[in-house]
C-alpha cells in the first residue's frame, strides 16, 4: 500500500505535510497504469502528466492538488487525443478543455490517462469501443464484463490506479460499472456540473458524473465540479455548496422508500438478503425504511423509452462526424457518397444500429408513435418518482441484479429482471436526480453496490445518506489491490 | 380564363450582431476565409449553443415593428439533416414556438395599400457558404452560425409588384431597427418565393413553384412575372404545373429549372436539448421595443410634420443613414425644407458620383446646417453657397471659416450697395416707370441687376429693401 490508495484527504494531508509529492505519485500512478491487463486506456499521458506535477511548486491547501486522475475519452482534452473509442475520431485533436478538466487542472490535479469506453458512450458492457473489450479486474481471467459505457475508468479506477476518474452517465454509465466494481460511482443533478466539452451522446440525460473509493471523496469531487458555466446554458446557477460537511450530518429521521416491484423482480438471493440487511440497518439509525410500488408497466417502460429517447438524440448528436469536418476522408463523387462511406466505416455495426432506431423514432410518420410518446412516458415516470420524493427523502435499491455478468453470458431483455432491475437506473436520468451508487457486498469475490437516489439538487443530503450506508457496510477504499484483505 | 397568383415570401435576414447567434464566434465580413471561426461554429463534439442575447432582442424588435404577437418563453429546436454546408449536421432554429406569430404589414403599391399577413419570424443560425467548383467545393465557415431572423409571410400576396413592395418594406423595417444591412446583392438579405396561380374565386390552391434566391427588389418582381405567366400558359394549353424549385436567370429574365421536388424533406424536428426555455419577461420585451430605432413610417409622419412634401419626405427615408443625418441636422436646427433640399439634391449626387455612404460623406451636419442658416438669413447667396459648399467636400473647415478664406463674403456695406443702386437705376428708367404703376417683377428685375453689377456679392435681401426706398424717395 502506497498514499496512492488512501482516500484523497489523506493523501492531500500528506501532501502538505510534504511525505509525498505530485511527482512520486504520479509515477506510481503512470507504473500501475502501464501494468494494466485489463485494456483501461486509450492513451496514457506520460510525459504530460511528469511535467505537470513537477511544474505545481509549493503544496496548495486545495484537496485535488497533486492528485493524479484519469478521465473517460469522451471529454474533450486540448493537445490530446479524444476519440470516443470510435475510429471515426481517430486522429481528433481538441483545441480546448472540457470544463471538467479545466477546473480539474486549475485546482492542480494531474491527468495520467484518457480511458476507453463502449464507442461514444453508448452501451452498458464495455466491450464495444474500438479497442475492444475492457475487462473487469476483479477477475483476472477476464470472464467477467465491467459494464460501462465508462468501463476504463472504472477498471482503472478499481484496480488502484488512481483515487478519482471521471466518467458519463447517460442511463448508469458510471453508477452501473461502479456496482460491478465496488467503487462509489455518483453522478449528480443535471445541471449541477457543466457539460461543456463532454461528447454528447443524449443531452437531456447525459450527465458528468465520477468514480471514487469512498463517500468522501465524492463530496470533494462535487465541491470542486459543481458550478454554472457560461459554456453550457444548462448549467445551473445554484449555489455550489461545501458539500463535504454533509458527510457528518446525522441521518437520523431521514425517509427512504424501497421499490418493491424493483427488488422482487431480482432472483439473486446474496443481493436481496444483502440489501435487505442494509436496510435494517439503516432503521437501527433512526432512518425510516418503507416499500412502496410503481405500476409495473411504468417500471417496464424505462428501457424502451430510454432507447428511443437517447438514440434520436445521439443520432442527432453524432451528425457532425460526416467525414468533410470529422473522421476519415474518403473520396466520393458527391457529398452524400463522401458522407455515407466515412459514417458506414468508421461506426460499428451496433452505433449504426442506434442511430438507425433513433432516425426511425424521430420520422413524421413515426414521431408521434414514438418519440413524443416516450417523452410522455418519460414525464409519467419522472412525475411518479417526484411524487415518491415529495414523501421520501431518498430512494434505495439495489443498483444491480446480479455481481458483473459473465461477457459471453445472455439475458432475457424480455424478463421483468432485465427491463426493470437492470434498467431502473436511467430514472434519475429521466429525472435529472443526484444518485450515487456505493458498494453493499461481495457474492463469489466479485462486488455489487447499492443506489440512493435523492430530489434535484441536494447532493449534499444523498451524500449524508451515502455515509451512513458505508459506515454501516464498512465497504470503502474498495481496489484489487486490497482485495486479499478481506 | 382569368387566374390569380397566390405568393408567399420567406425572407432571411442576416443579423448585424457583434457575436454569432449560439457562439462567441465573430460576426465580421470581408476577412479570409476561415478567420472568423471558434470550435462551436465548425460543431467540434462536446461544444453548446449559447443564446446571443442581442439576437434575441432583434427578434422582438422586429416582430413588434410588423405587428406580431411576441411569445413569452424563447424555445429552439433542431432541424436535422445531412448537407455539406451545414456543420453540425442539423440546423438550431425556432419550429414549434417561433418567438413571433400573427402579424401583417402594409405595403403601397400603385393599387392603394394592402395588407399582408405574416405568418411567423423565427431565430436560427446561418450554414457555411459553399463555393462549387467542377470537382470540388470550398467551404467557408466565418458565415456559420450568423444569426439569421427568418420571415414567413401568409400566402396573400398578388402580384410581382405587390412581391416587391413587401420585400422593400421589410428591407426598410430591419434596415432602420439596424438589425441588419438588408442588403440582398450580398446575402444579407436573401428571399426565396412560392408562387401557384388559380382561377380567380377558387378557394383550391394551384400546384406552387419556389424560386430560390432572388437578389435584388427588381428581380423579385421580375421573376414573378415572368413564373405567373408561365404557369398560366401551361394551364391555358391544358397541361399541368409540376411543383419543383427554379432559379431567376438574370441574363434570359426568365426562371429556369433547378429540381422537380418530390416529397418534402422530413427534418426530424425535435427541441433542442441543449438549451433550456428561456422566460421572456415583459420588462426584457418592453425595453427592447422602447429602445429600438425609429421606423421609416413614423419617421416619415414626422417629415412631413416638418413641413415637408410627400416627396422629399419619401427620399429621405429610403435610406436610414441618409434620414439619420438629416435627423441630426434637425437637431441642430435646420430649416427643413432647405436641408432636404441639400440633401436629396446635391448631397445625393455626390453620393451616387463616388458610391460612398452618407456615413462617410465629408460634410459632417454641424457644418452643413451652418451653412445653411448662412444662407436662410441671407448672408450669402445660393451661388456663394454652393462655391463654399464645393470647398467644405475637401475641407475639414466649418462654413464660416472658409468664407472668410474665400473672400467671398456678401457685401451688405449700404453705402456701397446704394452705389451699385443707383447706377442700375440710372441706367433703367423703363424699370422705374414699371415699378410705379404697381408691376411688382420690375423690382426683382432691379434687384438681379444689382447682383449683375457685384457679380454676385451684393446681399439681396438687403439689396432689395434699399431698391424699395430708393424708388419711393423718386
Amino acid at each position: 500500500m502506497t498514499y496512492l490508495d488512501l482516500p484523497i484527504s489523506e493523501i492531500h494531508a500528506a501532501l502538505m505535510a510534504k511525505k509525498v509529492t505530485p511527482l512520486e505519485l504520479v509515477k506510481e500512478a503512470l507504473a500501475r497504469a502501464k501494468a494494466d491487463k485489463d485494456n483501461c486506456f486509450e492513451l496514457i499521458l506520460e510525459e504530460s502528466a511528469i511535467a505537470k506535477a513537477e511544474s505545481l511548486g509549493e503544496p496548495q491547501d486545495n484537496p485535488f492538488w497533486g492528485i493524479p486522475y484519469i478521465a473517460k475519452d469522451n471529454f474533450s482534452t486540448k493537445d490530446f487525443e479524444t476519440t470516443g473509442s470510435s475510429n471515426i475520431l481517430n486522429g481528433y485533436v481538441p483545441l480546448f478543455n472540457a470544463t471538467v478538466i479545466e477546473k480539474l487542472d486549475n485546482a492542480g490535479a494531474i491527468l495520467i490517462a484518457k480511458s476507453t469506453l463502449d464507442e461514444l458512450a453508448m452501451g452498458g458492457t464495455g466491450t464495444t469501443g474500438h479497442k475492444g473489450i475492457t475487462y473487469n479486474p476483479y477477475d483476472k481471467e477476464h470472464n467477467h464484463l465491467v459494464g460501462g459505457s465508462s468501463c476504463g475508468s472504472a477498471s482503472a479506477t478499481a484496480s488502484g490506479v488512481v483515487p478519482f476518474s471521471l466518467g458519463s452517465d447517460t442511463g448508469d454509465s458510471v453508477r452501473k460499472p461502479a456496482s460491478n466494481v465496488g467503487l462509489v460511482g455518483f453522478k449528480p443533478s443535471w445541471g449541477r456540473i457543466s457539460r461543456y466539452g463532454l461528447f454528447p451522446f443524449a443531452p437531456s440525460l447525459d450527465h458528468v458524473a465520477y468514480f471514487t473509493r469512498n463517500v468522501e471523496d465524492a463530496a470533494l469531487a462535487l465541491t470542486l465540479l459543481s458550478g454554472h458555466d457560461d459554456n453550457d446554458m444548462t448549467s445551473s446557477y445554484k449555489e455550489v455548496e461545501d458539500y463535504s460537511k454533509y458527510l457528518s450530518k446525522d441521518a437520523k429521521g431521514f425517509k427512504v422508500a424501497i421499490i418493491k416491484n424493483v427488488l422482487d423482480s431480482i432472483s439473486d438471493k446474496t443481493i436481496k438478503e444483502k440489501f435487505l440487511e442494509t436496510c435494517n440497518s439503516l432503521k437501527e439509525r433512526g432512518i425510516c425504511v418503507d416499500f412502496v410500488e410503481i405500476d409495473e408497466d411504468l417500471l417496464k417502460a424505462i428501457y424502451p423509452t430510454y432507447i428511443v429517447i437517447s438514440c434520436a438524440e445521439a443520432t442527432s448528436n453524432n451528425a457532425n462526424l460526416d467525414g468533410i469536418k470529422f473522421g476519415p476522408r474518403y473520396e466520393g463523387d458527391t457529398y452524400q457518397e463522401v458522407m455515407k462511406k466515412a459514417r458506414t466505416n468508421g461506426f460499428s455495426e451496433l452505433i449504426r444500429r442506434r442511430f438507425v432506431i433513433g432516425s426511425y423514432a424521430l420520422m413524421r410518420e413515426n414521431q408521434e408513435e414514438l418519440f413524443l410518446r416516450a417523452q410522455k412516458v418519460r414525464r409519467v415516470i419522472v412525475n411518479k418518482v417526484n411524487d415518491i420524493l415529495k414523501e421520501y427523502d431518498f430512494i434505495y435499491l439495489p443498483a444491480s441484479p446480479t455481481p458483473a455478468p459473465l461477457i459471453k453470458g445472455s439475458s432475457d431483455k424480455l424478463s421483468n429482471e432485465y427491463l426493470i432491475a437492470d434498467n431502473h437506473l436511467a430514472i434519475a436520468n429521466f429525472a435529472g436526480l443526484p444518485s450515487i451508487t456505493l458498494p453493499i457486498g461481495f457474492e463469489n469475490g466479485l462486488p455489487f453496490g447499492g443506489n440512493i437516489t435523492g430530489r434535484a439538487f441536494e447532493e449534499g443530503n444523498v451524500l449524508a445518506v451515502a455515509k451512513t450506508l458505508e459506515d454501516i457496510t464498512g465497504l470503502k477504499g474498495l481496489s484489487v489491490l486490497n482485495k486479499e484483505d478481506r | 380564363m382569368n387566374f390569380e397568383a397566390v405568393i408567399g415570401l420567406e425572407i432571411h435576414v442576416q443579423m448585424k450582431t457583434k457575436s454569432k447567434m449560439f457562439s462567441n464566434g465573430p460576426v465580421t465580413y470581408g476577412n479570409y476565409p476561415n478567420y472568423e471561426v471558434v470550435p462551436l461554429d465548425m460543431a467540434f463534439p462536446g461544444t453548446m449553443p449559447i443564446v446571443n442575447k442581442q439576437a434575441v432582442i432583434n427578434g422582438i424588435r422586429v416582430a413588434h415593428a410588423l405587428n406580431m404577437t411576441i411569445d413569452r418563453e424563447l424555445w429552439f429546436d433542431r432541424k436535422n439533416y445531412f448537407y455539406s454546408d451545414l456543420p453540425k449536421g442539423f440546423q438550431i432554429t425556432q419550429n414549434a414556438r417561433p418567438i413571433g406569430h400573427d402579424g401583417y404589414l402594409i405595403i403601397k403599391t400603385s393599387k392603394g395599400e394592402r395588407k399582408i399577413g405574416i405568418e411567423r419570424i423565427h431565430l436560427e443560425e446561418d450554414t457555411c457558404k459553399q463555393l462549387h467548383f467542377n470537382d470540388y467545393t470550398l467551404l467557408d465557415y466565418n458565415r456559420a452560425g450568423i444569426p439569421l431572423a427568418e420571415i414567413v409571410s401568409r400566402p396573400e400576396i398578388r402580384s410581382g409588384e405587390e412581391a416587391m413592395k413587401y420585400v422593400e418594406t421589410i428591407r426598410s423595417i430591419v434596415s432602420f431597427l439596424d438589425v441588419s444591412d438588408g442588403k440582398m446583392e450580398e446575402g444579407s438579405l436573401r428571399c426565396d418565393v412560392n408562387v401557384s396561380i388559380r382561377p380567380v374565386g377558387s378557394e383550391k390552391f394551384g400546384t406552387k413553384v419556389e424560386i430560390k434566391n432572388l437578389n435584388s427588389l427588381q428581380n423579385v418582381k421580375l421573376a414573378l412575372d415572368y413564373e405567373i405567366k408561365r404557369q398560366e400558359q401551361i394551364l391555358l394549353s391544358g397541361g399541368e404545373v409540376r411543383q419543383e424549385t427554379r432559379r431567376f436567370d438574370e441574363a434570359k429574365k426568365e426562371t429556369v429549372l433547378m429540381r422537380v421536388k418530390t416529397d418534402a424533406v422530413d427534418y426530424k424536428y425535435f427541441t433542442e436539448p441543449n438549451i433550456p426555455p428561456i422566460k421572456l419577461s415583459e420588462e426584457f420585451i418592453e425595453e427592447a421595443i422602447r429602445t429600438s430605432n425609429e421606423l421609416a413610417s413614423s419617421k416619415m409622419e414626422r417629415y412631413l410634420g416638418f413641413g415637408l412634401n410627400e416627396y422629399d419626405a419619401n427620399q429621405l427615408i429610403q435610406n436610414r443613414d441618409i434620414s439619420n443625418y438629416f435627423d441630426e441636422c434637425m437637431k441642430l436646427g435646420a430649416n427643413a425644407k432647405l436641408i432636404a433640399n441639400w440633401i436629396i439634391v446635391d448631397i445625393q449626387a455626390i453620393l451616387n458620383k463616388e458610391e460612398i455612404s452618407i456615413n462617410d460623406f465629408a460634410i459632417k451636419p454641424s457644418h452643413l446646417v451652418e451653412l445653411i442658416s448662412l444662407i436662410d438669413d441671407k448672408t450669402i447667396s445660393n451661388k456663394q453657397a454652393r462655391d463654399v459648399f464645393n470647398e467644405m467636400l475637401t475641407s475639414e473647415a466649418s462654413a464660416k471659416d472658409i468664407i472668410k478664406k474665400m473672400g467671398s463674403s456678401q457685401v451688405s456695406d449700404q453705402s456701397q450697395l446704394l452705389n451699385w443702386i443707383n447706377e442700375v437705376l440710372e441706367a433703367n428708367p423703363q424699370s422705374i416707370i414699371d415699378y410705379k404703376n404697381g408691376k411688382d417683377r420690375a423690382l426683382g428685375f432691379l434687384v438681379g441687376q444689382v447682383m449683375k453689377l457685384s457679380k454676385g456679392q451684393a446681399n439681396p435681401g438687403l439689396s432689395n429693401k434699399l431698391i424699395k426706398e430708393e424708388l419711393d424717395k423718386r
